[in-house]
């Protein structure tokens, strides 16, 4: 998820219009089920921790202290009515930047209190290093059979650890891509083409280190979390190309969508497709996005209890439920994002549905595979807080 | 005895004058003690302190502040940072005078009218405000589309946004009505009848303001220039909503290495480096006005 934000309270809408992630629109057809299950296996089966006999929820109730972006404590109406029925009182911290997530709860120790979370896949390293993460009972979370092959899969130990134990539960997810003004360009097909002479002064880049070092990487075909210390040079080359296209760096995508909305810029480096309805819900109704030939990355949001918590029932309990196939299609529809429970797609709205081609997951993961951060320390490896410093420096001409 | 008993309650009297204020300012001085000299203790200490991700730990090290003072991009940053204070700020002042001037010596009945509209104009949100000069200096905004259609441009303005002329400007609009508020209240003293004994000694209006009115506005323009220097000095939020590359501030690198990179002796150490500037601006002013003896202008009714 994006490193920025405006530092308030936003509606999961509003956030993903200023800071999120990507979605991206690619044509869809048939068979999700061919792409993402069966035996072809964009992922593996989970190794679940535990007798997988009659797995069970906790029938928990309390008040459940909740540490993520507002939104995604699901203000629906399957959610509300269950957790009423339930008798969980949410209390909410909503955040402006991901990374206020760790920062909370390593500066605010145990007294903080939180009972769930959610992360970035990207952050998985850090939040193992930080031992934010703690196993989650699946014996408790009878939902988790419904996810998607894919999203059940332990890929890159992103929700299962290496020793088998899982950490986190996907559900919520998109991909990055190219977000363009189709009146005012033509149709994209190269992350390069931003960088063409008429475009100079049009082309808007968002203040997303983490997001902007995993797509350089990915169009110059690095592994984000693997770049020898003396590839950084071209990275930085590479973004601070993209970046003089445009005039100044925006705090947020929504800002992006402003810009793209006022002609201040007519392309994005980098989008998605929500932005094209952020967009037409402003009047402008020519914003498109595509994936480019080189690739972009996906992400995708996965709920944790980290070991501050002190009703972890509860929060076991409302991971359970947000996999149920309802309460996640009405989740993906109002967060402008996609399921992770095979049985929602089929509850979702046409506009929710064609966002992602749930016909092609594995053609989509494997143009925008889920990227991990780069390191926070590594002798070998360019480091978060050096491309950080780098990223900073374009930024401001120096 | 009389006398020893008189001259003893005058001295309890006097002791009671002297403690009550002391009193009342105890709960705001609980506050601070709490609330600001503590964190910043605290911070001072973590500035000293080895860096463990999102952690600190010993030994005590001045790794943060020699960092913070060998980087190039803070040396970039910290620059761009006072480059917009100061710009900001002496605008700011300069624009404020003028209008305090009028509304204290000029406006008769609508005084109160514009005080109130221009404590109004704070209601609005920051970011609105910020927003609101995005449509006013946007490529298709208020300004380029008039020149456009006074066929006196056939290109957009580029420098107008996303540009430290945008931020100064959106900077200026935020703090004037403070700086306004802070200057007429610093006229008080300026009575009409001061005015008028200067100009029948013979002072002109451009004297006038330069031996009587500044004179005793120095002191209350120099607070208004450091509250408005030291604010938009670290603001990071404007700059990046309105700003190019030289808009860029420190402020924004600081919350980086606290929330984004959890490196928090570096943080604590270049925010206390930027305290410092703040101070030395401060000194600097303060000894100028000593110098020129403006510092402590009195006048009695």
């Amino acid at each position: 998820m994006a490193r920025s934000a405006r530092r308030v309270g936003m509606a999961r809408r509003d956030f993903l219009r200023r800071t999120g992630v990507a979605v991206v629109t690619i044509g869809a057809t048939p068979s999700i089920l061919a792409a993402c299950g069966g035996d072809d296996g964009t992922g593996d089966a989970p190794s679940p921790t535990g007798p997988a006999a009659s797995p069970e929820a906790p029938d928990a109730s309390g008040t459940l202290n909740f540490l993520s972006w507002e939104g995604y404590d699901i203000p629906v109406d399957s959610m509300e009515a269950w957790r009423k029925d339930q008798g969980i009182e949410v209390n909410p911290t909503y955040i402006a930047n991901h990374d206020e997530i760790q920062a909370k709860i390593k500066g605010g120790g145990a007294a903080a209190g939180y009972d769930l979370i959610t992360y970035y896949q990207g952050y998985m390293p850090l939040y193992t290093e930080l031992e934010i993460l703690t196993p989650l009972d699946e014996n408790k979370l009878p939902n988790l059979s419904g996810l998607f092959p894919f999203w059940a899969s332990d890929v890159n130990n992103f929700w299962i650890d290496p020793e088998g134990q899982r950490i986190g539960v996907p559900w919520t997810w998109g991909s990055i891509g190219l977000t363009y003004n189709s009146a005012e360009v033509d149709e994209m097909s190269s992350w390069y083409d931003l960088l063409d002479p008429s475009l100079k002064g049009k082309v808007a880049t968002v203040d997303d280190p983490a997001g902007n070092f995993n797509l350089c990487c990915k169009i110059l075909d690095l592994q984000s979390n693997e770049v020898p210390k003396d590839r950084l040079g071209d990275i930085v080359d590479l973004m601070s190309q993209f970046v003089a296209q445009g005039r100044g760096v925006s705090p947020s995508f929504g800002d992006m969508t402003t810009k793209l909305v006022s002609g201040d810029a007519v392309a994005c480096f980098h989008g998605w497709a929500a932005m094209n309805t952020f967009a037409a819900d402003q009047g402008v109704d020519t914003i498109k996005t595509n994936i480019p030939e080189e690739g972009s990355h996906s992400f995708c949001d996965s709920y944790a209890i980290p070991p501050t918590s002190e009703n972890p029932d509860a929060a076991l309990a409302w991971i359970n439920e947000a996999l149920d196939p309802v309460v996640n299609a009405e989740a993906a529809e109002y967060l402008v994002g996609g399921v992770t429970v095979e049985a929602s797609v089929e509850n979702l709205n046409k506009a929710t549905r064609g966002l992602y081609p749930y016909d092609d997951l594995d053609g989509l993961l494997e143009l925008a595979p889920l990227a991990i951060n780069a390191p926070t320390e590594s002798d070998e490896f360019v480091t978060f807080p050096e491309w950080n410093e780098a990223f900073q420096g374009i930024k401001a001409g120096a | 005895m009389a006398s020893l008993a008189e001259a003893t309650t005058r001295t309890e009297a006097a002791e009671r004058r002297r403690v009550r204020p002391l009193i009342a300012t105890l709960p705001a001085v609980a506050w601070l003690l709490a609330f600001f000299a503590t964190p910043l203790v605290i911070f001072a200490v973590y500035s000293l302190l080895t860096n463990e991700l999102y952690a600190v730990g010993t030994p005590f090290t001045l790794d943060a502040y020699r960092d913070a003072l060998t980087s190039t991009l803070n040396r970039t940053l910290a620059r761009n940072s006072l480059e917009v204070g100061l710009s900001t700020a002496a605008v700011t002042v300069m624009a404020g005078l003028p209008i305090a001037y009028w509304l204290r010596f000029v406006a008769r009945r609508s005084r109160i009218a514009v005080l109130f509209l221009i404590a109004a104009s704070m209601f609005a949100s920051y970011l609105v405000r910020i927003y609101a000069w995005r449509t006013v200096l946007g490529s298709r905004g208020l300004v380029n589309s008039a020149l456009d259609r006074a066929g006196l441009i056939d290109q957009p303005l580029g420098f107008l946004l996303y540009s430290r002329f945008a931020v100064i400007v959106a900077l200026v609009h935020i703090f004037l009505p403070y700086v306004v508020l802070v200057l007429y209240a610093g006229m008080g003293p300026l009575g009409e009848g001061l005015l008028e004994a200067a100009q029948d000694l013979g002072a002109k209006s451009s004297l006038l303001w330069r031996r009587v009115i500044i004179p005793i506005m120095a002191a209350p323009a120099f607070s208004a220039f450091v509250f408005v220097f030291i604010l938009s000095a670290a603001d990071y939020v404007t700059p990046q909503f309105l700003g190019g590359k030289d808009g860029v501030t420190l402020g924004v690198q600081i919350q980086q290495n606290f929330v984004g990179v959890g490196n928090w002796p570096l943080a604590s150490a270049t925010s206390f480096l930027m305290l410092l500037a703040f101070v030395a601006v401060f000194a600097v002013g303060s000894f100028i006005l000593r110098r020129l003896k403006l510092n402590d202008i009195r006048l009695s009714s």
